[in-house]
């Protein structure tokens, strides 16, 4: 009976049935609450929601801002700019710890250090340090994921075995050549695989920071509406996050499987 | 026998949860009606996690103090940060709590409240701080001003806008929390050249930098930010409720004594401060001044009935209404129930008047 | 502690040699000493190959034969002594600085590039020798062009091999034997003076090991009708390492061994100094058709394994060093004739 298998359309009945499920377990939920208190707003019924849901992406009367979009954009270019800055910082150091037994010493210490110190923790420092504007939350991201993220890329490129490198070498390839003709390209779906842990922990340091800084951006909306008790704002964005996570994740597989068909079907 | 062990230890961990359950059940089942009280740390909301301290009350759920004991009803304190506070309540996870007169509109809509102790007022608490070259609130138009948006900071700041003649669409109010907003001015950065905190923030920014100073606070509204403590109205209605509502009000006179007392108030007031801010004795006795205690029921009684106030309330809704706090002005009453039977929001005398009763006739 | 006889002995014949014809040394190892810390590993290596030839380099495991090869390839330099290569034509030989396209390796394991394809793989080697990053990036056109010259020059090694039909799998997809294949594929097209074997068929099963084993033999004759024609071999030298004798001596037209069991004692040492050659003779050449002959291999298969194998025996280093006498007597076969 243990790992027995079953059928494919089995298993996705199940799954669609485990999602409906939930879904009417939060609509019974929401009934109850508005059976026992009919204004309330905290488990909002699906009308809320949809009245919710049109707030946010409608035009704002006050501002003429488009929510979602004024969020969205704010958002996604503090994500990307912190993400860009971070992934290229790990790979560079993390290239070069794996190289580089000089910078290996340099930096795996404090590194690994560094690695352990949850960033939301430190938000105080990056404030003193660089400020409350675009930078500090594309610092934050950067310095949240950089120490995962180079640790990763030099212990990967360690398991890269001698004997590749060795062979580059017989083939009359330059250091810089083994470095990025051999060491980074044998990497590279682990770099992805790292990448795509990273970004969990990157939401998590924006979010926290826009909810205490920020004057626009997704981390704002929701703390704003959580203490103005719109939860029906505050369930389309947190739903919006997920699927952007979800949507960012599987695009990253997707560019694994076209980039690395030896990686992806090598570990079936 | 391995097996036997796993049965063994299965049967032995049910009988424990089994057991557990019943006392839990027979708890809950004891006497004293029990409620919860959502506070944050502030200089007059403090007094509740002072009072359990220094064992007038018990904050645990179902230990009591003697302050309890005297009105038979078990006082849960939940300490959070202010908003979480908000949250808690408005969803209904606390019967009560220490929130201000601005932020229990909003949650009154879904849940009919009622104010039985207002607290204190801010009087210089809630200030614009300025760097040293601004004189005039005409050289911040275009210029960012950072606060916590849709809160008393955004209040105070429109309120005074209002008050000099200036129309609020000249200037750019930023969210921005208001330790980091503080944080940033205390250190120069760019850009940061106003601010409007709350204490301690205000204090802390004035202590560590010299080059700034306060170019209006809201001493000018005095007695329009008020921090009071609200029950829901289901509470209240429930059996113990009115309990409840005057252990809280004992409880914070009780401390109120305390701090008028010379012999115990040094003491009193540095227990206050000492979560709130690592501000000096000193600087306590400033905070205790710009946030204007209610000390005395007398006091209280004088807001909850007095026609000011009513006009205050009726003010502060419609800011509300137009910062899109709330999405539509609540029913706000004043007097008993049956007083205001529909309103979402009352202002209830009512339980001080019973407090005072009771005192007086020992 | 140097040995004047036995300089005599492994290098090649003086002028005053009765066989006329000059050997053509591709490879000589001079002198070469190794050690790691306190453990030492290479004694005094003195060794010179003829253009063309198939070596067997045989010895107990660990006794120092991968070291010899990387100390040749130049991935980690020896210690102590030096490495020249001649390359066909030239007059002079040079000494290794590092590894270079002159001379391939095949290593057992991790002997292709997984995120390669086999065509991919083999066109690797002149991509790295002949181009460089910033001439791949600025210049796309012109190495465009390229690229599909080393593609085509690659797919007709993996042809020639047998493996026109898996020319675009990835390594993780092919057979270990298939992968050697391509491995070897992947040194032959640097057309290398040496070609450098390391165990290369240890990991397979024996049909897989016979068929890549007439492989090697095919090359080996290939290399014989090039000589015979005066041409250098197409092939090049291959020196193979390999701890199974009858592989050496089917594949080998020469058997070296290499062996830490010598008297060296007798040469003044109180710890061993190191492995040394013990064992240097020629070997039988088959034809890749031919059928093995069990037979014929026991006697020197017997001869090697209690000269370089048994750890009780300890013979002197220049007894069965007779290589260079063998061809000069002509017992030497294909290229050594």
């Amino acid at each position: 009976m243990i790992r027995k298998p079953i059928p494919a359309r089995w298993s996705l009945a199940l799954g669609v049935l485990s999602v409906l499920l939930l879904l009417a377990a939060y609509t019974g939920l929401s009934l109850w609450q508005h059976h026992r208190n009919p204004d309330d707003t905290t488990i909002p019924t699906w009308s809320q929601l949809g009245a919710g849901v049109k707030q946010i992406i409608e035009p704002n009367a006050r501002d003429g801002q488009r929510w979602l979009v004024a969020d969205g954009k704010a958002t996604l270019i503090r994500l990307f700019l912190g993400l860009l800055c971070g992934i290229a910082g790990g790979i560079v150091l993390g290239l070069l710890m794996g190289c580089y037994p000089v910078i290996e010493a340099l930096l795996v210490p404090p590194l690994s250090l560094l690695a352990k110190e949850p960033p939301t923790a430190m938000l105080a420092v990056f404030f003193v340090l660089v400020g409350t504007d675009t930078e500090m939350y594309v610092a934050m991201i950067a310095f949240g994921i950089l120490p995962t993220l180079s640790q990763t890329v030099y212990l990967g490129v360690r398991e890269v075995p001698a004997e590749l490198l060795d062979k580059a070498s017989t083939l009359g390839a330059s250091q810089l050549e083994i470095i990025w003709s051999i060491i980074a390209r044998a990497i590279f779906p682990k770099i992805i695989d790292v990448v795509r842990l990273s970004i969990g922990p990157a939401m998590v340091y924006l979010i926290a920071a826009e909810m205490l800084v920020g004057d626009v951006g997704f981390g704002y909306r929701i703390r704003l509406h959580s203490r103005l008790l719109n939860m029906n704002v505050v369930y389309p964005y947190l739903a919006v996050l997920a699927a952007f996570g979800f949507a960012l994740d599987y695009a990253l597989r997707l560019l694994q499987r076209y980039c690395c068909p030896w990686y992806v079907s090598g570990e079936k | 026998m391995k097996r036997h062990c796993w049965e063994i230890a299965l049967i032995a961990a049910i009988a424990l949860l089994a057991t557990l359950g019943l006392g839990e059940a027979f708890g809950a089942a004891a006497p004293t009606p029990s409620f919860s009280l959502a506070w944050s740390e502030y200089p007059s909301w403090s007094t509740f996690g002072v009072a359990h301290e220094i064992k007038l009350i018990n904050g645990k759920k179902g230990a009591l103090g003697p302050i309890e004991k005297k009105w038979g009803v078990d006082i849960e304190l939940k300490e959070a940060e202010y908003d979480p506070c908000l949250v808690m309540y408005g969803s209904g996870k606390c019967d009560a709590a220490c929130i201000t007169n601005m932020d229990a509109l909003n949650p009154s809509l879904t849940r009919p409240s009622v104010a039985i102790l207002p607290n204190s007022t801010s009087f210089g608490a809630d200030a614009l701080i300025v760097t040293k070259d601004i004189t005039d609130i005409k050289q911040l138009r275009g210029k960012k001003v950072y606060g916590l948006a849709k809160t008393v900071s955004e209040y105070c700041f429109v309120r005074n806008l209002e008050l000099l003649g200036e129309n609020e669409k000249d200037y750019v109010f930023t969210n921005m929390d208001p330790a980091a907003a503080a944080l940033a001015m205390q250190q120069k950065q760019s850009g940061f050249d106003a601010i409007i905190v709350w204490n301690p923030f205000v204090l802390e920014t004035l202590n560590r930098r010299k080059d700034v100073r306060v170019l209006f606070d809201s001493t000018s509204i005095p007695g329009e930010i008020i921090d009071m403590v609200v029950v829901a109205q289901a509470s209240l209605d429930q059996p113990g409720g009115k309990a409840f509502a005057l252990a809280v009000i004992d409880t914070y006179y009780a401390i109120n004594q305390r701090l008028a007392d010379p012999k115990t108030a040094d003491e009193t007031l540095i227990a206050l401060g000492e979560k709130f801010s690592h501000l000096d004795l000193q600087s306590m006795r400033k905070v205790v001044k710009q946030t204007r205690f209610y000390s005395t029921p007398e006091e209280g009684l004088k807001i909850l009935t007095s026609p000011s106030t009513q006009e205050i309330m009726k003010k502060v809704s419609a800011f509300c209404v137009s910062h899109e706090i709330v999405p539509k002005a609540p029913t706000i009453g004043f007097g008993d129930k049956t007083a205001a039977p529909n309103a979402a929001f009352r202002l209830d005398p009512t339980y001080i008047e019973e407090y005072l009763k009771q005192e007086k006739s020992k | 502690m140097s040995t004047p006889s036995l300089s005599s002995l492994s290098s090649a014949p003086s002028a005053d040699s009765a066989c006329p014809p000059e050997p053509d040394i591709v490879l000589e190892c001079r002198d070469i000493h190794h050690w790691f810390g306190n453990k030492r590993v290479l004694h005094d290596i003195n060794l010179r190959i003829v253009r063309g030839e198939i070596v067997g380099l045989v010895g107990p495991s660990g006794c120092g034969k991968s070291t010899l090869l990387r100390a040749i390839v130049g991935t980690h330099p020896p210690r102590k002594g030096v490495v020249l290569v001649r390359a066909a034509g030239q007059t002079s030989a040079y000494a290794v600085e590092g590894p270079g396209p002159d001379r391939g390796i095949v290593y057992q394991r991790y002997a292709l590039f997984p995120f390669l394809t086999a065509l991919e793989n083999v066109a690797l080697g002149p991509m790295l020798h002949q181009t460089t990053i910033p001439f791949r990036l600025l210049q796309y056109p012109s190495w465009r062009q390229l690229r599909r010259r080393h593609l085509d020059e690659a797919a007709a090694i993996l042809v020639k091999l047998k493996l026109g039909d898996a020319m675009h799998q990835y390594p993780h997809q092919m057979s270990g034997g298939m992968c050697q294949r391509v491995a070897i594929a992947q040194t032959l097209i640097m057309k290398p003076e040496i070609l450098l074997l390391d165990e290369p068929f240890g990991a397979l099963d024996e049909a897989t090991r016979e068929e890549l084993q007439r492989t090697l033999l095919t090359l080996y004759q290939e290399n014989c009708a090039a000589k015979a024609a005066g041409l250098p071999p197409p092939a090049g030298t291959i020196i193979i390492v390999t701890h199974e004798l009858t592989e050496a001596l089917y594949v080998g037209d020469r058997v070296v061994g290499l062996s830490p069991y010598w008297d060296w004692k007798a040469e003044g040492f109180t710890s061993c100094p190191g492995a040394a050659i013990v064992y240097d003779k020629v070997a039988r050449v088959y034809q890749p058709d031919e059928e093995k002959d069990y037979d014929s291999f026991v006697r020197q298969r017997e001869e090697i394994r209690r000269v370089v194998f048994d750890s009780t025996y300890f013979p002197s280093r220049v007894e069965n060093l007779t290589f260079w006498n063998d061809v000069r007597q002509g017992k030497g076969e294909g290229v050594l004739k």
